[in-house]
């Protein structure tokens, strides 16, 4: 029965992620935590593995209409890798609740900056065309590489800590500072999610972080909702499928602080 | 240099994101199905090679485009995918942490 729901969980997780290009592992880990009764860094785990899911779903389509940038990827991969490994290793020493407090306040975050930047960082101009024909991209060359492998130390960080993609860190600093077009931000940023989340996840294999059972199902789940969202993402009106991302967001954030407090009390 | 546009390189990294994904989701079907009528540790064994296999797709990604470089002589992103390997490794070999 848990396998069902699960598989349910992820193929919503991957929809919702698919259509408005908002990973879906923010979701996982706290629904995993809060309603499946898995500890924050089982569950933390237990999403990365649907995170490296729907990243190497999705940045085959992106690199199928060549619009990542492999190179630059793999630069900045350099930091994200080791930003997610260390941080994974050091989350072995963490504690629980300071790891569920972090991860609603890290929602709490996400929700307003989704809500106040909304309308500037439109998802559609970041997608390609449906069509396979020639995507025009102009020349670029990518600049100030230092603060572009900064972010991303950060970015990779994250991903370890807490289980998620980290574009919202990668995407804005390629395009604002680094002078790449959002459309290869945005497929070079998916692109870069598959190894840091691996370079996380190995290392919650290794301690046991990992529940195959689980995994299983929601990572089936995922792959089949995210096949379903970019099919129907250039048909569906994305502002409402964020709004609903944002309030799904804020409630789980809430429940979670209210799991704490619950936890202290 | 921003070198986009090469069909061939984007094709070949596209091939093994896919495949992987692809071969992770059918294991993973399959040793659930199979759970539904063999429970025990057959399913359990076949979903866990579809984790292991879906980690493992990343560093075969790294691993490839670290060769396509290498084969266009491209020394420096050889490099950097070489470093990107060896990050992902040491992640395997210090993996421990409190239980």
């Amino acid at each position: 029965m848990v396998t069902v729901l699960l598989v349910i969980l992820g193929f919503f997780a991957g929809l919702l992620g698919a259509l408005t290009g908002i990973g879906g592992g923010v979701l996982l880990t706290p629904i995993l935590a809060l309603y499946f009764g898995i500890p924050i860094r089982e569950a933390i785990g237990t999403s990365l593995v649907a995170v490296i899911t729907t990243s190497a779903a999705s940045s085959s389509v992106h690199l199928q209409r060549h619009t990542t940038d492999i190179r630059l990827g793999m630069t900045l991969e350099l930091a994200t890798a080791l930003g997610a490994a260390v941080m994974a290793y050091l989350v072995g020493y963490f504690n629980r609740n300071f790891l569920e407090g972090l991860f609603a306040a890290f929602l709490l975050y996400s929700a307003i900056t989704i809500l106040t930047k909304g309308g500037k960082f439109r998802h559609e101009d970041a997608l390609p065309p449906a069509t396979n024909g020639d995507v025009v991209i102009p020349p670029y060359e990518p600049q100030r590489y230092p603060l572009g492998l900064g972010a991303s130390l950060v970015a990779g960080a994250l991903s370890g800590l807490l289980g998620i993609g980290g574009g919202p860190i990668k995407v804005p600093v390629m395009y604002i500072f680094m002078n790449v077009p959002l459309m290869v931000a945005t497929a070079t940023s998916n692109f870069m999610i598959g190894v840091t989340a691996a370079a996380s996840a190995i290392v919650y294999y290794r301690r046991g972080d990992i529940l195959v059972e689980d995994a299983a199902p929601l990572a089936v789940g995922v792959f089949l909702g995210s096949l379903l969202g970019a099919r129907l993402a250039p048909r569906i009106h994305t502002k409402v499928v964020v709004y609903l991302l944002v309030a799904i967001m804020l409630y789980l954030s809430g429940h979670l602080a209210v799991h704490l407090l619950r936890g202290w009390l | 240099m921003s070198q986009l546009r090469e069909p061939a390189f984007d094709r070949v990294v596209a091939m093994v994101l896919r495949v992987g994904a692809f071969s992770c989701f059918f294991l993973m079907l399959a040793g659930l199905l199979f759970g539904l009528f063999v429970p025990g540790r057959i399913p359990l064994g076949i979903e866990r090679a579809g984790v292991l296999l879906m980690l493992a797709t990343p560093v075969v990604r790294v691993i490839v485009a670290c060769f396509l470089f290498f084969r266009e002589k491209d020394y420096r992103y050889g490099w950097i995918s070489l470093g990107v390997l060896v990050i992902l490794m040491l992640g395997a070999v210090f993996g421990i942490g409190e239980h």
